[in-house]
């Protein structure tokens, strides 16, 4: 390994020249990690808040109203899809508030507390008041209740879908971090909901799921919809009423891959035009080595692992910076409701290293095939 | 007798191709093995260029070369570096030596070039620098030298691998007269001690004459090839 013997000797005789080199790489790796864990977190972000706290895959009946029967097969056929996580069947009705002379129309998910959680996390996300359904409780949301004055253990009345009136007390707030869902939802006992809309106990408005990758709605369900279990039963997911979101997340990936393939450029131009230079100041190193015998493989072998050296020493120090920014970021934001949590990620931070090492070591070609190109003739001859 | 090192048939040099310029022509020559010989000639005679091309360093346009029984016509690249470090020790005008590396890293360099490990080495690069009366100076950068030490850490250098020619272009042209006379009893002490070959290049008649061997170089012409009967009192 007389090359690399060389290499790092090169390095170290030039300090200045190599920290730069390695701060050049460093700079480019940390902003990789941080601009791709900010995209990916906030991506993330959004997706969780628009998605996160509903179901993402809704199993109804084929025709508008009719309710769906939550047998054993529908049951298993959709808890053994792999990617679902939480099967909860829901009625749902919409209802008129009533106050004085103000209206304002609200819908109803009716559930199994436990259940709903599942999907809506309506206890971890409570303001005000307690956690419970029970016959003639509502949960409300925190816009709808600001609106009109409820607060907990207030009665609302309500104009159920056929036309009776009915009192219903307020026994939690929520918060779900979004004024549609603030304002127009709310939450009843299950069996209250079957009162109200005529329903069997196995008869449901709709099965809500949630799957482990949400992106992978698609395929769950594609199959779920091919399922005989699911016959006269439409499957619908979120990504067919979100196309938007979805254009706009690709965007800002997009727009995230061309920043970073930039900056990359930029360190990667960097870095060749250091190493020619060096190459040109070692010319009569490499020259007089070559008079001695070494060979053009292992002359231009010292260029690579001088790449490599910087590689992996300047991506090192990157993927630190870059945590270290996601560490700084977080903790600035800890009290802040408007910042959103940045994860970094652990594939994509290595893969970050590995990218940083891999330009290094491509920058690294031009200096090392004009270094085992040169005759050392040129050196002996030019003195 | 001795063995045939070097066999140089009617080498000749020729550079550029729209404009041509004749170096060396068809020049005829050998070397015995343990051989003390210089080569003279003028600025641009064309001795540099014979010991280029006999050093491997340069490939000629007509003749051949063969090293120690090898012909090295049709090697490549990677055939004549191996050559070079097997054979033949380079002493220039210059001294070339590696500043980012010490003393001792620069003469045990041959040596991590043909593959062995620098522990295996330490002791014949020591004994060298001795030879050279570099003892003690081991340790230190090479910038941080004399002239004339340089030189011999440069000598000592091309001696590391116990080649069995070594070819010398102007050595002592950086020199003052007491080093210059120092490098020279050096190589006819080596010479002697390891039977290493010499081939000197010089433009000064007064150092030529201190060899066994002169041959003289003009207009890319051998002059003459002449054993020295009178040799100069070292």
């Amino acid at each position: 390994m007389l090359s690399l013997g060389i290499a790092a000797r090169f390095l170290r005789k030039s300090p200045v020249q190599s920290i730069l080199i390695a701060a050049g790489i460093a700079v480019g790796i940390g902003v990789q990690v941080f601009l791709g864990s900010l995209i990916t977190s906030l991506q993330a972000s959004l997706v969780d808040q628009t998605i996160g706290s509903s179901p993402q895959l809704i199993v109804r009946a084929e025709e508008d109203g009719d309710p769906v029967v939550f047998d054993a097969a529908l049951k298993q056929a959709m808890e053994s899809q792999p990617e679902i996580t939480t099967v909860v069947p829901t009625r749902a009705f919409s209802a008129i508030f009533r106050q004085g002379a103000e209206s304002a129309p609200l819908q109803f998910t009716g559930g199994g507390l436990a259940e709903l959680d599942t999907v809506y996390d309506i206890s971890g996300r409570l303001v005000a008041g307690t956690a419970v359904l029970g016959d003639g409780d509502v949960l409300i949301g925190k816009d709808f209740a600001d609106s009109f004055a409820l607060k907990p253990g207030d009665t609302a009345g309500f104009v159920l879908p056929n036309g009776k009136p009915a009192e219903l007390t307020v026994s939690g707030v929520y918060d779900f971090g979004s004024a549609a869902a603030n304002s127009a939802t709310a939450f009843v006992d299950g069996a209250y909901a079957a009162t109200v809309l005529g329903l069997e106990p196995d008869q449901y408005s709709a099965i809500d799921a949630q799957v482990s990758d949400v992106f992978a709605s698609k395929d769950v369900a594609t199959a779920l919809q091919a399922d005989s279990a699911l016959k006269d039963l439409k499957v619908t997911e979120w990504q067919e009423a979100n196309a938007d979101l979805l254009s706009a997340l690709q965007s800002q990936s997009s727009s995230s891959y061309m920043i970073q393939f930039f900056v990359l450029v930029a360190v990667a131009l960097g870095i060749a035009s250091t190493l020619a230079i060096s190459a040109v100041q070692k010319t009569r190193q490499i020259g007089i080595l070559k008079a001695m015998g070494m060979g053009d493989r292992q002359s231009g072998r010292i260029f690579f692992w001088q790449a490599l050296i910087l590689g992996v020493s300047g991506a090192a120090v990157g993927v630190g910076a870059g945590l270290g920014l996601i560490a700084l970021f977080s903790f600035l934001g800890r009290n802040s409701t408007s910042l959103f949590p940045i994860t970094p990620q652990v594939g994509f931070v290595a893969i970050s290293f590995a990218v940083g090492i891999l330009v290094a070591v491509g920058s690294s070609l031009i200096p090392s095939r004009r270094t085992s190109k040169l005759d050392p003739i040129e050196v002996i001859q030019g003195g | 007798m001795a063995e045939t090192l070097v066999n140089a048939e009617g080498i000749g040099k020729t550079y550029g191709t729209v404009v041509k310029t004749v170096a060396l022509q068809e020049v005829p020559f050998e070397l015995q093995g343990g051989e003390f010989a210089s080569l003279i000639g003028q600025s641009g005679s064309g001795k540099s260029t014979m010991l280029n091309l006999i050093g491997l360093l340069d490939t000629p346009s007509t003749g051949r070369v063969v090293l120690n029984g090898h012909d090295t016509t049709a090697a490549s690249r990677r055939q004549r570096a191996a050559l070079r470090n097997d054979f033949i020790g380079f002493v220039f005008q210059f001294h070339y030596l590696l500043p980012e590396f010490s003393v001792l890293e620069n003469v045990l360099m041959p040596g991590r070039i043909a593959g062995v490990a620098p522990g295996d080495l330490v002791p014949r690069a020591e004994e060298t620098l001795a030879l050279l009366g570099l003892e003690g100076l081991e340790k230190k950068n090479a910038n941080d030298l004399s002239g004339g030490q340089k030189q011999r850490v440069a000598i000592a250098r091309a001696l590391m691998n116990r080649p069995a020619l070594v070819l010398a272009d102007e050595p002592t042209g950086n020199l003052d007269t007491v080093n210059t006379k120092a490098v020279y009893k050096l190589f006819r002490e080596i010479n002697e001690e390891l039977g290493t070959a010499f081939l000197i290049v010089t433009h000064d008649r007064s150092v030529a004459q201190q060899t066994d061997r002169i041959l003289e170089i003009q207009d890319g012409h051998l002059l003459q090839d002449v054993r020295n009967e009178y040799l100069a009192p070292a």
